[in-house]
């Protein structure tokens, strides 16, 4: 086999998967009921429809701007307040078990806690998706800035470095890439937080989508909207590992 | 000196050792947070948001399953959701080690699946929990499915990474000693692919605990998570937040059992860090 022919022939056979698996979609959906799983195609035409009428750019406008302001919330909290927790020792070590053990609780159990508190508009879910998708940023980033290297420390020092230029140059850059391997994960974690405050809070954007339709016993339409929600989910987990081998390419040399 | 870990030295005049000195640090702290969420929520909250005294109040009777008839159990949600957890954990990592392995050795079935297993892995899995009730009905059978599926992407692709980041030289030795390709898989590839087993493991348990409560809720299933939504919508928030500090300390344990079961079984693998 030539190198020509096994550079064609790993693509090939990676859309002879994709193709097989409409195939089978398509098959599963002509010999069940529609009600409880559409074709392919039936899925695609209503993705077109949605399109059409401006109902799924609606939703995914809602739920974009959901998981942007939480996630946004999430990584300066959690960027800060890991710079913060690596600063101060009392702070980390009283803290480190319970940050531990809320990043194991299962968010969506502290929902109806939140509801109580902020109600079940936009506020409350933004502080869900941010509750989701913090706690990797804010461990990574102490992790990060506590293991800046000493030697760069004593350079820096060595050369009279002020505090605030020891931060802008050494501490900071040397914890970014720790942080954007937290906002990778923050990015996965937001995004299922966007959905679960989306079906247990006010119903809006794609979660409603997902509700609606399944009441409706439509899956044609429920299952388009999970096929975005896939596509977004990829995009987005693409431009996180993106940003993070962006910021860490200065390691790739040590 | 301004290292980022500052410690501030104080002149000493009594000694602590340092490991009592961290146990009184979080103690300390999480008298401070317990007091902290009391008075905020007694002066900022309705009267029936969970504080640490009412929760404290509601330990004994939830604990004891004194619970009006037709209520959910605390006792009988926790085994409901904990059995379930752990019946998709199993299933989760048997299987995805077997197709983690079969994807990192055959190129074939790399490029076959890798597409999807990365998109269901990307994908918050939940978004197929309403339509796996057209699927399945509103039984138990969607929280399997749910926690099955979160246990098994994380865990099969970690193998995967695990399987193809094993040296060649490990496996050119095998076969010079005409090893057959079940012994290159399961003797080779599989343990040394295991602290990514354990890695993805620790993944899997988020995934598994959100899923199966997500889904409990959903799907109006008996299991922790419709008994903390059910006390939530009945003001019974203290009886919730007991539910909710079960469920973190599940969670705390099961990857405590794991870090364990790594230092035991794997000594001669050191996590990095």
């Amino acid at each position: 086999m030539t190198a020509l022919g096994g550079v064609a022939r790993g693509p090939a056979i990676s859309i002879a998967g994709l193709v097989a698996g409409a195939l089978v979609w398509q098959l599963i959906g002509a010999h069940t009921q529609a009600s409880s799983f559409a074709t392919f195609t039936a899925t695609c035409s209503a993705l077109w429809a949605m399109t059409k009428s401006g109902e799924l750019p609606r939703a995914l406008e809602s739920s974009l701007e959901l998981f942007a302001i939480g996630l946004a919330f999430a990584i300066v909290i959690g960027f800060f307040g890991g710079l913060l927790l690596a600063r101060i020792r009392v702070l980390r070590i009283g803290l480190e078990p319970y940050i531990l053990m809320l990043y194991a609780t299962p968010m969506f159990a502290l929902i109806p806690l939140l509801l109580s508190l902020f109600g079940f508009e936009l506020r409350a879910k933004v502080i869900v998706v941010a509750l989701f998708g913090v706690w990797p940023i804010l461990i990574n980033t102490t992790e990060g800035a506590r293991s800046v290297n000493a030697d760069l420390l004593e350079v820096a020092e060595s050369y009279r470095s002020n505090e605030r230029q020891l931060w802008r140059h050494v501490i900071i850059p040397y914890t970014l890439p720790y942080a954007m391997t937290g906002v990778r994960q923050g990015i996965a974690r937001s995004l299922v937080g966007m959905l679960a405050s989306e079906y247990l809070l006010a119903a809006t954007g794609l979660g409603n989508l997902i509700l609606t339709y399944t009441n409706r016993f439509d899956t044609a339409h429920v299952l388009a909207a999970v096929l975005v929600i896939t596509l977004l989910a990829t995009i987005l987990m693409g431009i996180g590992r993106g940003i993070e081998n962006y910021f860490a390419r200065w390691k790739a040399g040590v | 000196m301004s290292a980022v870990p500052q410690e501030i030295a104080l002149p000493r005049t009594f000694a602590l050792s340092p490991r009592l000195e961290r146990m009184l640090i979080r103690v300390a702290t999480g008298v401070v947070l317990l007091v902290l969420w009391e008075l905020l929520v007694r002066w900022l909250a309705p009267a029936f948001v969970a504080r640490p005294v009412t929760v404290a109040r509601a330990l004994p009777h939830v604990l004891a399953n004194h619970v009006p008839p037709g209520t959910p159990t605390f006792w009988g949600s926790a085994e409901a959701t904990v059995i379930a957890a752990f019946e998709g954990l199993a299933i989760g990592v048997i299987a995805g080690v077997l197709v983690g392995l079969t994807m990192g050795r055959l190129r074939i079935a790399d490029r076959l699946l890798r597409f999807y297993v990365n998109a269901f892995f990307a994908m918050p899995i939940i978004a197929m929990v309403p339509v796996m009730t057209l699927w399945f009905g509103f039984s138990s059978s969607v929280r399997l499915a749910i926690v099955s599926l979160g246990a098994f992407l994380p865990i099969c692709l970690n193998v995967y990474d695990g399987t193809r980041s094993l040296p060649t030289n490990f496996v050119e030795v095998a076969q010079s000693y005409r090893a057959r390709w079940w012994n290159v898989w399961f003797g080779i590839a599989l343990p040394a692919s295991l602290p990514y087993v354990l890695a993805g493991f620790r993944l899997a348990v988020g995934r598994v605990l959100v899923g199966a409560t997500v889904a409990e809720y959903i799907v109006s299933l008996k299991g922790l998570g419709y008994y903390i939504v059910y006390d939530g919508r009945t003001f019974h928030q203290p009886d919730m937040m007991v539910a909710v500090l079960f469920l973190a300390l599940l969670g705390v344990a099961i990857n405590a059992a794991a870090d364990l079961a790594t230092r035991r079984l794997l000594p001669w693998y050191r996590r990095s860090g």
